[in-house]
């Protein structure tokens, strides 16, 4: 009797377990008549109509274009609307007209005229017109969010930007700034054009519809925003009269994949198209791989040590060149980082406007003892790394204190969250760094007013650096009209840098997306979130019954 | 006192423990010596920005103000926004916590179903074969981290056998169903998406056996060593000496008695799970509250960090009162009062 009581409950607990299965096993069978936008046809390998992304975009915020500023709040805002300029195919440096047919600016260039393109609506029917354009620059001034600053760093307020006739625009800044910044910013999201009357309907406490604005879309770029199932996915459909053409991806899945081991299972298996988010190791396993291609890219970010100047010894230009001298670039660009990274060693990065290629740095701890010597520090000396608790970033940390140790210097890491570790830079409280930046726009402005400039509340002044030469030459190329010219500066300006600033920096980032080889007009923007998803397109392929 | 007197006293209990609650975790989340703000817009954001947002968000305000303001709203029924999210709190928690519930339960349903089973054989086939399984499965369950498990899981029966789904709560070609109560399984029988429906199940087969592998050991030791104890008891010798059929013995007069510790774990597993499990959802991409409080930890968002512990305290203490109440209907000579 006992054994026969064991036995029913060995049956019960297979039972139990097995029912699982069973569900698998029914629920398995391909569905015959979702109610999905697309039937699935079972011939198709893929289809031809949907692109799915595979990536982890839980930090987005806000898909309002006066508030995106995250990457992937960004990148969507980016194609749910239309700018008046914008940057073609990946290539930034070169701007189009897009909702502009042209511009003009006046001989003191504080004001810039546009002519916009006529006949375009915005999918309520309202045109898109300069009424639409002033809404949208006077709205991103007044609430003045995240992003905010592109447009108000050029002293553009809440009614800078006036709607001369229904087809003409006026924006007044508060000086002459070379056109490519300007142009370049104006080409950000931050820029996009609303539709007035649809986000007036919305608002909320004055709140000029920003609440509604997080999760809707009301712009007429080439795709239209379906749903955002916060921490599932966001759904972007085609806009089925935009300007340009119907897109050819008539659905944009960007499926919320924060693991990177189920991104790659995913693109295997085909149930994304692309993988966004994958680490170097895996980027190197599945080269090679049958029916997945490997798209790199190097990007304008880039991560570096700052040198807190006002620190003992670091005030010190020779110590700051022993550290430089001390840092293994090459290890911790092959060894660490394994293809995701490349040399750079002045600020401007490759693909910008005015790179310099220098990499004059390599480890040399003969030389880095000879001048901490010479600055008074024959034993050496110990300084605190702050850097981010994050995998690569603990692993970067650990090989600088190892190679400063050669000259040295001896290195205590301090990890925190990156929250705790910005609050305390925003206060000039670290003495070594690990940091990252990245340009929001083309422009090397971007690059050099954080790099060089030591009155901006920004990199240089984190570290307490100032130097005046420096400051010049960053506000001189601010307002040079002349490329070539612009260009001579900012030669003289990362050289100098280089060599007397207070960073080192380690490498440029190279962004590495594994796809499906049947996605097609696929390029990565080296420019933060610039993509086209409208470019793209898949194939159409067919496999046997 | 009676049933009804015991249950307001408790009730009334947990309100002084969500007060509790509520203001260690208010001065815990604000004495981090980091700003919320500037964590939310990044190393890049200019200082003026951040200093209008901190007004805006009433950061600047004194601790004591900002903590009357917080009851005040909590009071009438107001969680906050999330300035991670910038949306109404209570909207995040109704899309979030659903998924975990769902997840939660089938997880539990796992758990109950095998780990009271294993126990039993366990218990009456003691230091034989069935018990040295039952201990090995169970010391797995608890001893193997979900991480593992989990992607070693995916890796088998998604990836190379193709048995189950990807991972996410329903596959790419499923749009989510008009939202009704928050629950896909419910939503989508409403919206009469039976494929949906089946498809949702069978993503939630993995995550759910992952998840309940855990609560499933726990149980099953604690059948199990509990099952040994009554088993021992004068009144089963006499049962058996009786000549009781052994099914009725172990199920009508062992199993009833032993239940009462097992349904304490089984309250406090499930107190847990719905706390969300952060490592499975982030494994298996499912959308619930782990995630979400995870993110918002990261992020210092400080009002959505309250208000998910705040529900996390809610759910516990409801889980721990519903165990004290079902004691009595399992054994009646537990009285209240």
């Amino acid at each position: 009797m006992e054994k026969g009581l064991t036995t029913n409950m060995v049956v019960v607990a297979v039972i139990a377990l097995i029912v699982g299965a069973a569900i698998g096993y029914v629920a398995h069978v391909p569905p015959e008549a979702p109610e999905a936008p697309e039937p699935i046809v079972p011939k198709l390998l893929t289809d031809p109509d949907t692109l799915i992304f595979g990536t982890d975009f839980s930090e987005s915020v806000s898909l309002d274009p006066a508030r995106a500023y995250e990457f992937w709040s960004c990148q969507i805002t980016h194609c749910l609307y239309d700018t008046l300029v914008t940057f073609e195919h990946g290539d930034v440096t070169e701007i189009y007209p897009e909702l502009a047919e042209s511009w003009e600016v006046s001989e003191d260039g504080r004001v810039w005229t546009f002519y916009l393109k006529q006949g375009f609506s915005f999918p309520s029917g309202t045109p898109v017109d300069a009424e639409a354009v002033a809404f949208s620059f006077n709205r991103a001034c007044k609430l003045e969010q995240a992003a905010g600053w592109i447009l108000t760093q050029f002293g553009m307020t809440d009614g800078s930007t006036v709607a001369l006739e229904d087809y003409t625009v006026q924006l007044t800044l508060d000086r002459k700034y070379t056109p490519f910044l300007f142009l370049s910013c104006l080409a950000f999201t931050t820029a996009s054009v609303v539709d007035p009357v649809v986000v007036m309907e919305h608002e909320e406490d004055g709140d000029m519809g920003g609440s509604w604005m997080t999760d809707h879309s009301a712009g007429n770029g080439p795709y239209i925003l379906e749903k955002w199932e916060r921490g599932t996915e966001i759904v972007l459909r085609a806009n089925e009269n935009y300007w340009k053409g119907v897109p050819s991806l008539k659905t944009i899945l960007v499926k919320q994949i924060a693991e990177p081991t189920d991104q790659r299972m995913m693109l295997e298996r085909g149930d994304i198209d692309i993988a966004w988010d994958l680490p170097a190791d895996m980027i190197d396993d599945l080269k090679g791989v049958k029916g997945i291609e490997i798209i790199e890219q190097p990007v304008f970010t880039q991560d570096y040590i700052g040198m807190n100047v006002g620190v003992e010894p670091l005030g010190d230009e020779r110590v700051r060149d022993a550290i430089r001298w001390s840092i293994d670039y090459d290890g911790i660009v092959n060894e660490i980082m394994k293809g995701a990274a490349i040399k750079l060693q002045t600020f401007i990065p490759t693909g910008m406007l005015g790179y310099n290629p220098a990499t004059p740095y390599y480890q040399n701890p003969t030389k880095a003892r000879e001048l901490i010597a010479e600055a008074g520090y024959p034993d050496g000396f110990d300084i605190e790394l702050a850097h981010a608790a994050a995998p690569q970033a603990r692993d970067i940390a650990a090989k600088i204190k190892s190679d400063l140790a050669k000259s040295g210097i001896r290195v205590t890491l301090t990890e925190m969250t990156a929250a705790m570790m910005y609050e305390k830079y925003r206060a000039q409280g670290l003495q070594l760094v690990l940091g990252g930046w990245g340009a929001d726009y083309a422009d090397p402005d971007g690059m050099a007013k954080p790099f060089a400039d030591g009155t901006i509340k920004q990199l240089a002044w984190r570290n307490m650096y100032y130097d005046e030469y420096a400051t010049n030459l960053t506000r001189g190329a601010m307002i040079e009209m002349d490329t070539s010219k612009r260009i001579e500066i900012y030669a003289e300006l990362t050289d100098y840098i280089l060599d007397h600033g207070c960073f080192a920096i380690l490498y440029q980032d190279v962004h590495q997306v594994a796809l499906k080889t049947w996605v097609e007009g696929f390029y990565k923007c080296p420019l933060f979130a610039l993509e086209n998803f409208e470019d793209y397109y898949k194939e159409t392929i067919y496999v046997l019954p | 006192m009676n049933f009804r007197a015991y249950v307001f006293r408790r009730l009334l209990l947990m309100l002084i423990v969500l007060f509790g609650v509520v203001s260690i975790t208010f001065v815990v989340s604000h004495v981090i010596p980091a700003d919320p703000i500037g964590a939310i817009l990044g190393p890049k954001a200019p200082d003026e920005v951040i200093e209008k947002l901190r007004h805006e968000w009433g950061f600047d305000r004194p601790l004591h103000e900002q903590f009357v303001n917080y009851i005040w709203n909590l009071l009438h029924g107001n969680l906050g926004k999330s300035i991670r999210t910038n949306r109404p709190i209570i909207l995040d928690l109704m899309e979030r916590f659903p998924d975990t519930i769902e997840l939660s339960t089938a997880s539990l349903i796992i758990a109950v179903c095998v780990g009271i089973p294993l126990g039993i054989v366990s218990a009456c086939r003691k230091d034989k074969i069935p018990d040295h399984f039952s201990r090995v499965f169970s010391l797995f369950g608890i001893s193997l981290p979900v991480f593992w498990s989990g992607l070693i899981l995916l890796m088998v029966f998604y990836y190379r056998l193709n048995w189950l789904p990807s991972p996410g709560p329903y596959s790419t070609y499923f749009r989510p169903p008009p939202v009704v109560t928050g629950f896909i399984s419910i939503d989508s029988l409403i919206a009469g998406n039976v494929g949906l429906f089946l498809n949702h199940l069978e993503h939630m087969i993995l995550p759910a056996f992952v998840l309940g592998f855990s609560s499933m050991a726990s149980i099953a030791r604690m059948t199990r060593s509990s099952m040994l104890e009554v088993l021992r008891q004068d009144y089963i010798k006499a049962a058996r000496s009786k000549g009781l059929k052994e099914r009725a013995v172990v199920f009508k007069h062992a199993l009833r008695n032993a239940m009462i510790p097992t349904i304490t774990i089984i309250g406090l597993n499930y107190g847990s799970l719905l706390e969300g499990a952060v490592l499975t959802e982030t494994i298996f991409a499912w959308p619930g509250l782990g995630t979400y409080v995870t993110g918002a930890i990261l992020y210092l968002d400080f009002q959505a960090v309250m208000s998910t512990t705040l529900l996390i305290a809610l759910t516990y203490s409801l889980c721990n009162l519903i165990v004290d109440i079902l004691y009595a209907f399992l054994d009646p000579r537990i009285k209240y009062g």
